[in-house]
């Protein structure tokens, strides 16, 4: 299969189930929102490092927002139900807690399972917070220097997919990088979706533990690194000197897979020769997006 | 069972008419009759609820009252669920120590809306009340959470005594209000959680809100100070 005379690999990328909630950032200007939502999400690019992925899903108008200020939708996603609200709490109170202006609601109103992340962060008002019930559902007040932050108390958790991902195979790291680019311009803001890595884009793909290090739970993925190409059982096809990853978290597998519909065929431009995706052999995730089923 | 069940008033009462028996989720597990059969209290004597109101329907959680309804008292009195619309103006203690469900007054309403029993330490405790005229006096007196857990929003004038006694909860004034001396000025700034109930009830009851009062600056009084303090009234001051 071929698109734009860049070839898509018959392959398949290995994805597994994580936990996610939606935030739902508010404040009096779009500015303040994003700034919140800027924090919240930032260090959040892996679990392997940063015990959380996370990302803007989209920039919400007033009419969409519950309290009809200018909102930010984020999606953040754990690996498991334990660490979701306890990675929420810790970041919810230190950076939109700590913002300017901002409010905070849950994105996930329908789900069952419910986080008491709200409930946990009223303590911060020393006992002088109070709530509010409101279309039966439970707020916190909290008093700040500021004026007042609210807080819905429960936070909806679903089962969502982590790691959907393509790589892009270049001749150059400039036409990798435009390549990348054009993809994640055009998977952004589309529902259901995150792009946790920086810009959207990760240059370093690593594989599952290290043939050196014990204690190493990733290291590089000397595969697809074009310098070791000499001198590893390389996946580098000649000609190819740069590789850039995407990867992409989702509220469920169809989100993914439509987000990848639209990035793959934008990433296939001059310079690009390949487009393939990481696995595992399909043993480790539940998850699988056949790359060319996906673009048939 | 009926999908709605209808109260009419036939007979205008003399005096006042107790009808502590008209309540949302009790008439959802009785006919018409027996709705009828419900006791009252005319000018301090027994009655039926079928002597003075014409019952249509019955075993419904959603319920409908009609007519000229200022002697009528004690509408919603302990009511724990279900919806109650009142077609017109109702007399005093309505909504009296409710703690669910919502009630829909499209008229004005008296004194001690969503307040306590006599004597009772704790008013409404849980519920909404929507009241599109004006009300009396003691508005959510006593109130511990009630009335969308803890507030009442006037939209007309809110008579004098207002949250006396208010422990927590709010009353959120956007018209003038008659503030007890025992609660004091904290501030003025734009309270995040008013913007979301009014919306709230312009969307899911249809009462008018203007952006200004959606968005508007309140000043924010602390009280009841003979209490705990933690309630607040906010009156509305400008955009």
């Amino acid at each position: 299969m071929r698109i734009n005379g860049v070839t898509i690999a018959d392959t398949f990328a290995e994805a597994f189930t994580m936990r996610v909630a939606r935030i739902v950032i508010t404040g009096r200007t779009a500015k303040w929102a994003r700034e919140a939502a800027i924090k919240l999400t930032g260090f959040a690019t892996s679990v392997i490092g940063c015990k959380c992925e996370a990302g803007i899903e989209r920039e919400l108008p007033p009419a969409d927002t519950p309290d009809g200020r200018p909102g930010i939708s984020v999606l953040f996603f754990t690996m498991d139900k334990q660490s979701l609200p306890e990675q929420l709490i810790v970041r919810l109170g230190q950076t939109v807690l700590t913002c300017p202006t901002t409010a905070c609601f849950d994105g996930l109103p329908d789900v069952p399972d419910r986080l008491t992340v709200g409930r946990a962060l009223r303590v911060f008002g020393d006992g002088f917070q109070a709530s509010k019930v409101i279309g039966g559902k439970r707020y916190w007040r909290l008093p700040v220097m500021e004026g007042e932050f609210l807080i819905e108390e429960t936070f909806g958790m679903l089962k969502g997919v982590g790691g959907g991902n393509f790589l892009i195979l270049a001749e150059d790291a400039d036409a990798a990088l435009a390549a990348a680019e054009a993809a994640v311009d055009a998977m952004t803001s589309l529902p259901g979706v995150i792009l946790p890595f920086p810009g959207g884009v990760v240059r370093s793909g690593s594989k599952v533990g290290s043939k050196r290090y014990k204690n190493m739970v990733a290291t590089t993925n000397d595969p697809f690194d074009p310098t070791l190409r000499a001198i590893t059982e390389s996946e580098v096809p000649k000609g190819v000197n740069s590789v850039l990853e995407i990867v992409l978290d989702g509220t469920d597998a169809q989100s993914i897979a439509a987000a990848m519909r639209a990035g793959i065929p934008a990433a296939c431009r001059p310079g690009v020769t390949t487009i393939t995706a990481a696995n595992f052999g399909g043993k480790l995730g539940p998850h699988h997006f056949h790359l060319r089923k996906i673009l048939a | 069972m009926s999908e709605i069940v209808t109260l009419s008033l036939a007979e205008r009462p003399a005096q006042v008419l107790i009808a502590d028996c008209i309540a949302a989720d009790r008439f959802a597990g009785l006919d018409a009759k027996a709705i009828a059969e419900l006791p009252v209290i005319h000018g301090g004597r027994p009655e039926t609820l079928g002597t003075f109101f014409k019952v249509r329907g019955g075993r419904s959680g959603v319920v409908r009252v009609e007519g000229e309804l200022t002697r009528v008292a004690a509408i919603g009195a302990g009511m724990a669920g279900g919806e109650l619309t009142i077609d017109g103006s109702v007399g005093r203690d309505l909504g009296l120590a409710m703690s669910g469900g919502r009630i829909d007054v499209r008229g004005h309403a008296g004194d001690n809306v969503g307040g306590a029993r006599p004597g009772a330490a704790r008013g409404m405790t849980g519920g909404e009340i929507i009241v599109r005229g004006n009300v009396g006096d003691e508005a959510g007196a006593r109130m511990r959470r009630g009335m969308i857990a803890g507030s009442v929003v006037v939209l007309g004038k809110t008579g004098p005594g207002a949250g006396r006694f208010l422990k927590r909860g709010s009353i959120v004034a956007l018209g003038p209000i008659d503030r007890p001396a025992t609660f004091r000025y904290a501030c003025t700034y734009r309270p995040p959680h008013v913007g979301l109930l009014l919306r709230y009830l312009r969307s899911r009851a249809g009462v008018a809100v203007a952006d200004r009062y959606v968005a508007g600056r309140y000043e924010r009084y602390s009280g009841d100070l003979a209490e705990v303090g933690k309630g607040e009234i906010l009156q509305w001051v400008g955009e």
